[in-house]
């Protein structure tokens, strides 16, 4: 049985930032995931709150809404807690793969859906697709990767497109990864490039699948732009993503080089519960199940995809630690009728209620679990999907847990 | 445009399409109207069973010989549209011995074959069942692929010389003097009106037979009843499970292609448009059907749907259950009515061929032609096409560069050449009538992927209808599927929601705001 | 089919995804070629179309190298590579399995033979006529250095040797075969790190674990294996922990003998085993005596094989390797060698284990080490036919850390 300081529940992009500060305030820790966590499905850029316009500046307008927001996870970290684990985020991604704000509110990026999405930080990838003009772009596709249309983009953004055959390959069916990895060899790029360039009709820009390299994006970029002379950027599409793949192991590089104990593939299948306090936790590795121990918990286990929330005919539960999961009535009213209704689905509102410290309470407000903390899309009260605040939930949170845990 | 044929036939159901190709191998001209795509009402809402006539051995001998009959010669016209499965009437303790030798004799004088088994020998073959079981009878029944049986029959009435439009409504039957000499339509994409004269007009409606009916003033006794089904994510047994006993509801679950449907149940409804599975009717089936498969509650659900059925109604009797499931011919000038209009209705998917054949018989005799019925000999174009399982599974093999194109939907196993088939024919008008054709988005994740490949084909061919863009398309069929799924959504199917919600409303900024309004997320 | 081969559980599995496509991102072989229609599909997604009452078509499942990395990301814990192992088992069941395969999995029993007579064997095996033989007669393809093998053996160096004054607690050391006869040192090396520690290892009588005929489908043959080492080591060391080195034949007796094989004893015998960088660290955590390691200046890359993910325990030999001062110790950024066991040799899957190795040649030349350690005789034999560089098993280095032999 090992012992750590903080044992970090998950590794999607909440989990991953808690257990990356714990280790900058030299912590033993230990990160423990089922899977993958949903950066590699979901993580392009990060956004803090898309409803708030495009020309409003980001720190007063998240500052004026939380003021109307105080039960969403935003009010217990503040501007200055989201603006700071923001900054510890983009030191992980020096150039010449940064991250960045293009503008000092939301910018506006293509997705593969051809629709304009607000967002935050981009990758030094998808940068250009802030500034690309309709009349000037060129939208580029590849016959045969299904998860990227490109006429559909091009027809939605009213821009030109052209759908490619892919060099060598001639085979259907590629996938992301495999795309990806071939945009990471030197001379398949400059092929591609090359066949991108003879379409162009003097546009300023070239708007291609979220598929440019794994390894070395800012190289694949390079290539690209030096061939075609236009500027180049990835375009969100169906997952896996690509990008979000890179963030992940970008994490898990920097995770063990800190020397982290990093654990992923099976679930927590208990806790050790003694006097309020968590003592420990159990893996299952069937026929093994793997006990750990420490002095603190995070628990960034996600939502119902992740195994953060598991939905039954007529309860949510969380399965972890079992907290009490504020949850909206009986199952006939989870759902609105429409899938497009006006207001995000009552679901989504459902999560782990905590206290300033990010402890989770019970319906009276009590702390369940006094070294137990929650952080990411778990918590209750906030409508990612909705809003586009998926990552800055998942870092502004995982960052505050991993101080406040240590503090404790 | 006004239009002129023999024999109008109202509904593109399997009755209306049966009746089509009936009339067609028999030389009579004839055009078919549906207002949305075929099988867009019963046919396309059933349980997929195909009948051995056991479940109405017992209670309606006559309909149990009709099911058989038909059984045997859908199984000869239409072999690619069945899997013959067979089936097992299970007892369980509460359902008692008695009823079980009623059955057996009961089939025993219907014609239908049985073979009974042991609680072993039942549980070997399906091991799901509940193992307190006092025993089961096998008989032929099947599951039935109505799309398919539906687009061949009008496939085949086309190609022998009948019409059909699709997406044409009915708005009025146009009167000559005593007689109906044709009717008003309304192309429902295009808003294009126009007539079709005819001798004959056919009302093949079902449940909306007293629609078209009130046009000439006519209304008949039908009931509709509501029966609602659930799909498994995956097949919970290899043949039809039945409980041995007096049919009721949720008693029914059947093996159709990669998944199971377990039905039904059956409440009145008031009209055959619109109507939901209530969380109620889920729950009671997920109850019921756990007594013949225990571990029942712990399965994934991908899809909840309802169907109306049309029960002819003869006298009340307050249980839906005991109304004939009978049908009616009724040639409505013998009775009062106009001259020409003539009405069939009621049965059952399962007698869809005897009810055109019936049908088409009257209309000749009228006509004073002879000519015999052969849609019972004469199979079905695709007859003789594989399209098992198995082969679905080899379309993943890709040692070479395949013509077939890339797979479309990673669920079913699509490949947009089954697509581009289909669009190459030119018939299909809107994105539904694609999915009703293929078994697209039938599968785990309910389209949520292929529906956007899907569309970036028709993009690409440019057959998108592009008033506001195909995302308009996309959000209406997301809307559609949302109706299915919205019953179901616990466990992993709720999982599987929050993927897709993520992906449309969260990565592609897809919102209810119409196109152009600010932060609407359309470009 | 026996009453323990029932796939009865497995039809419930496929339920369990919902398509997220996140084991796409970590499938070594469908990211090089679109001929494996990728984790996804060839698991969950197929097993809707299969019944078990049908023939099996899905040749395709014979590429699955059986790394089990997708089992290892998956967020929802569908057991993938099971599902996969299943269909190759009944595939191959239904087809026969080739006469090379049938010979390459019993290479335990002509190994002894080939090390006693390996001064005739290891030249015979280099020969171009023999190769070519192979290649032409066996399609083992002629590309791929067969390894030597050595005399004596390592059980017969263990049996021989002048045995240390002792008196330390037991330990039983799982060696495997190609420890055994073809790479000695990391048997000796095994037993002297474990000797410095303080233990005194005893050497059980055991036999291949069974995993490369897994690797073919052979269920009933690997079942057979596995119950006469559960017999065997139950037996003789009960009470005793068994350590074991290298990762696959880990990964086989501690988890595939119960979950998979259902092997009567399999549980407690699972109980008992550990990874032997794993063991050394506990000891060393539990404040038992332990090592200590002279300076070892030189830059080493680390390389975790897909079975210790698996395995699941964190990388406990780059925890120890950190502990050898002057060695400058860090990761390689890759996901796979390639070789998959026996997959690499076979002609028809040469090409793939090739094409998915050079993303890992790639990231070592980026690295320029002196030196790469990895815990699986598969990958050391993969990295060094990639890139010719010294490839050592972690215990290899720690020896000589301990006797400052020098390794440079």
């Amino acid at each position: 049985m090992k012992r750590f300081d903080l044992i970090v529940i998950g590794t999607g992009l909440a989990g991953l930032t808690a257990a990356r500060t714990a280790i900058g305030m030299g912590a033993k820790v230990l990160i423990v995931g089922r899977g993958m966590g949903a950066l590699t499905l979901f993580g392009n850029t990060v956004d803090l709150l898309g409803e708030i316009p495009p020309e409003t500046e980001m720190a007063e307008g998240i500052t004026h809404w939380i003021a109307a927001h105080p039960e969403h996870p935003y009010a217990r970290t503040g501007w200055e807690g989201i603006e700071s684990a923001v900054a510890a985020f983009r030191e992980l991604f020096p150039p010449p793969y940064p991250f960045a704000a293009p503008g000092r509110g939301n910018s506006l990026l293509p997705t593969g859906a051809g629709t304009m999405r607000p967002t935050w930080l981009t990758p030094i990838t998808m940068a250009a697709g802030a500034a690309m003009t309709p009349a000037e772009t060129l939208i580029v596709g590849f016959r045969g990767f299904k998860d990227f249309q490109g006429d559909t983009v091009s027809l939605h953004l009213k821009c030109r497109g052209v759908i490619l055959p892919l060099p060598r390959y001639g085979l259907e069916g590629l996938t992301a990864p495999a795309l990806a990895r071939l945009m990471d060899e030197t001379s398949f790029r400059e092929r591609l490039g090359e066949s991108i360039r003879q379409q162009m009709a003097g546009e300023r820009f070239i708007g291609l699948p979220a598929i440019l390299g794994l390894r070395d994006p800012a190289a694949v970029l390079k290539t690209l732009e030096t061939i075609t002379g236009a500027r180049v950027f990835e375009i969100p599409m169906l997952p896996p993503s690509i990008p979000g793949t890179r963030i992940f192991h970008r994490f898990r590089e920097e995770l063990i080089a800190k020397g982290a104990t990093f654990r992923m593939g099976h679930p927590v299948s208990g806790a050790i519960i003694k006097d309020g306090r968590c003592e420990g936790i159990n893996i299952d590795n069937p026929p093994l199940v793997a006990e750990y121990r420490a002095d603190r918990f995070i628990l960034a286990t996600g939502r119902f995809m992740g195994g953060g929330l598991w939905a039954e005919m007529d309860r949510i539960i969380e399965p972890v630690f079992d907290i009490p999961v504020f949850q909206p009535g009986e199952r006939g009213n989870w759902f609105g009728e429409r899938f497009f209704d006006p207001e995000a689905h009552p679901i989504h509102r459902a999560g782990v209620v905590t206290d300033a410290d990010l402890r989770p309470v019970d319906a009276a407000g009590r702390v369940v679990l006094a070294n137990v903390r929650a952080a990411g899309s778990i918590l209750a009260h906030h409508q990612a999907i909705e809003e586009k605040s998926r990552e800055g939930i998942d870092i502004a949170t995982g960052f505050l847990a991993a101080k406040r845990a240590l503090a404790s | 445009m006004d239009l002129q044929t023999e024999v109008v036939i109202i509904g593109g159901g399997a009755t209306g399409t049966g009746i089509a190709r009936d009339l067609a191998l028999r030389g009579i001209p004839s055009l078919l109207v549906e207002k949305g795509d075929f099988t867009s009402g019963a046919s396309g809402r059933n349980q997929g069973l195909l009948h051995s006539g056991g479940r109405y051995a017992v209670n309606d001998p006559d309909a149990a010989r009709e099911c058989i009959t038909e059984n045997r010669i859908l199984r000869r016209i239409a072999p690619h549209c069945i899997e013959p499965t067979d089936g097992l009437f299970v007892s369980l303790p509460e359902d008692g011995p008695e009823y079980r030798a009623d059955f057996i004799r009961a089939c025993g004088a219907a014609g239908i074959d049985t073979l009974p088994l042991s609680p072993r020998e039942a549980l070997s073959m399906e091991p799901r069942l509940n193992p307190r079981i006092i025993g089961a009878v096998q008989v032929p029944d099947g599951a039935i692929d109505p799309f398919t049986l539906v687009v061949e029959n009008a496939r085949d009435a086309e190609s022998r010389g009948a019409r059909m439009l699709i997406h044409t409504e009915v708005t009025d039957l146009i009167r000559d003097g005593l007689r109906i000499a044709g009717v008003r339509v309304r192309d429902r994409i295009t808003a294009e009106a126009f007539a079709i004269a005819a001798t004959w007009v056919i009302n093949a409606t079902g449940a909306w037979a007293n629609h078209i009916l009130r046009m000439a003033g006519l209304q008949i006794g039908l009931a509709l009843s509501k029966g609602s089904m659930l799909i498994t994510n995956t097949r919970l047994s290899e043949r039809v499970l039945n409980r041995c006993h007096p049919p009721s509801s949720g008693d029914i679950i059947v093996p159709n292609d990669t998944v199971s449907i377990l039905g039904t149940t059956s409440l009145r409804a008031e009209d055959p448009e619109h109507y939901e599975v209530t969380p109620e009717e889920v729950t009671f089936l997920v109850d019921e059907l756990s007594r013949m498969i225990p571990d029942l509650k712990g399965e994934r659900f991908t899809r909840a749907y309802a169907g109306v059925r049309p029960l002819l109604q003869l006298e009340e009797t307050g249980d839906d259950r005991s109304i004939s499931r009978g049908f009616a011919l009724i040639d409505h000038g013998s009775c009062s009515g106009p001259a020409g209009l003539v009405t069939i209705t009621g049965g059952k998917l399962m007698t869809y061929r005897l009810m055109a054949e019936k049908t088409v018989d009257f209309i000749c005799e009228r006509m004073g032609l002879h000519v015999p019925c052969s849609t019972h000999v004469q199979r079905l174009p695709g007859a003789g096409q594989g399209h098992t399982l198995k082969d679905r599974l080899l379309r993943l093999r890709r040692q070479t560069p395949s013509a077939k194109g890339e797979i479309l939907c990673d669920c079913e196993l699509v490949p947009r050449e089954a697509v581009d088939a289909i669009l190459r024919e030119g018939k299909v008008r809107e994105l539904q009538d694609i999915l009703h054709r293929t078994r697209l988005a039938k599968g785990t994740c309910q389209g949520g992927f292929c529906v956007y490949r899907l569309l970036g084909l028709l993009n690409e061919r440019h057959k998108a209808d592009h008033r506001g863009g195909s995302n308009l398309i996309l959000k209406a069929f997301l809307e559609e599927r949302w109706k299915g799924i919205r019953p179901v959504l616990w466990g992993t199917s709720l999982k599987e929601e929050e993927l897709i919600e993520s992906i449309y409303k969260g990565l592609f900024n897809l919102t209810p705001a119409e196109p152009g309004r600010p932060g609407g997320g359309e470009a | 089919m026996t009453k323990e081969e029932k796939p009865g559980p497995l039809t419930k599995l496929p339920d369990v995804c919902v398509r997220c496509a996140t084991c796409m991102t970590a499938c070594p072989v469908s990211r090089v070629t679109p001929r494996f229609p990728g984790p996804k599909q060839a698991g969950p997604g197929a097993q809707r179309f299969r019944s078990a009452a049908e023939a099996s078509v899905d040749d395709w499942i014979e590429l699955c190298t059986g790394c089990r990395l997708c089992d290892t990301v998956c967020p929802a814990g569908v057991p993938i590579s099971e599902m996969n192992m299943m269909a190759k088992a009944k595939y191959l069941d239904e087809r026969g399995r080739t006469f090379r395969d049938w010979l390459l999995v019993r290479s335990d029993l002509f190994g002894e033979m080939a090390a006693r007579y390996s001064k005739i064997v290891n030249p015979l095996m280099k020969k171009k006529a023999v190769r070519w033989l192979l290649d032409a007669l066996l399609r083992i393809d002629r590309r791929r250095a067969l390894p030597a093998y050595e005399y004596p053996t390592f059980r017969r160096w263990f049996r021989t040797r002048q045995a240390p004054e002792g008196g330390g607690p037991e330990v039983a050391y799982f060696y495997g075969c190609f420890t055994n006869t073809n790479e000695t040192d990391v048997g000796k090396a095994a037993v002297e790190i474990m000797e410095a520690h303080g233990l005194t290892v005893v050497v059980p009588p055991q036999r291949c674990c069974g995993i490369p005929r897994l690797g073919v489908g052979d269920l009933h043959g690997a079942r057979e294996m596995g119950r006469r080492n559960v017999d065997s080591l139950l037996k003789t060391v009960r009470g005793l922990d068994i350590v074991f080195s290298s990762t696959s034949c880990g990964l086989m007796l501690r988890h595939e003998y119960g979950p998979l094989l259902h092997l009567p004893g399999a549980e407690e015998l699972a109980l008992r085993l550990f990874d032997i960088c794993e063991y050394l660290l506990r000891l060393r955590e539990e404040g038992k005596p332990a090592a200590t390691f002279q300076p070892i200046p030189m830059k080493a890359a680390y390389f975790a094989p897909c079975h210790l993910r698996s395995l699941d325990i964190g990388l406990p030999a780059l925890e120890l390797l950190r502990l050898v001062p002057g060695l400058d110790v860090s990761m390689i950024e890759a996901e796979c060698c390639g070789l998959g066991g026996l997959y690499g040799f076979k002609k028809e899957k040469f090409a793939i284990a090739e094409e998915i190795g050079k993303d890992l040649a790639e990231a070592v030349a980026r690295m320029k080490p002196d030196i790469i350690l990895t815990d699986c005789e598969g990958c050391r034999m993969q990295i060094r036919h990639l890139t010719g560089l010294r490839v050592l098993h972690p215990v290899q280095l720690l020896r000589d850390a301990l006797e400052r032999r020098g390794t440079a």
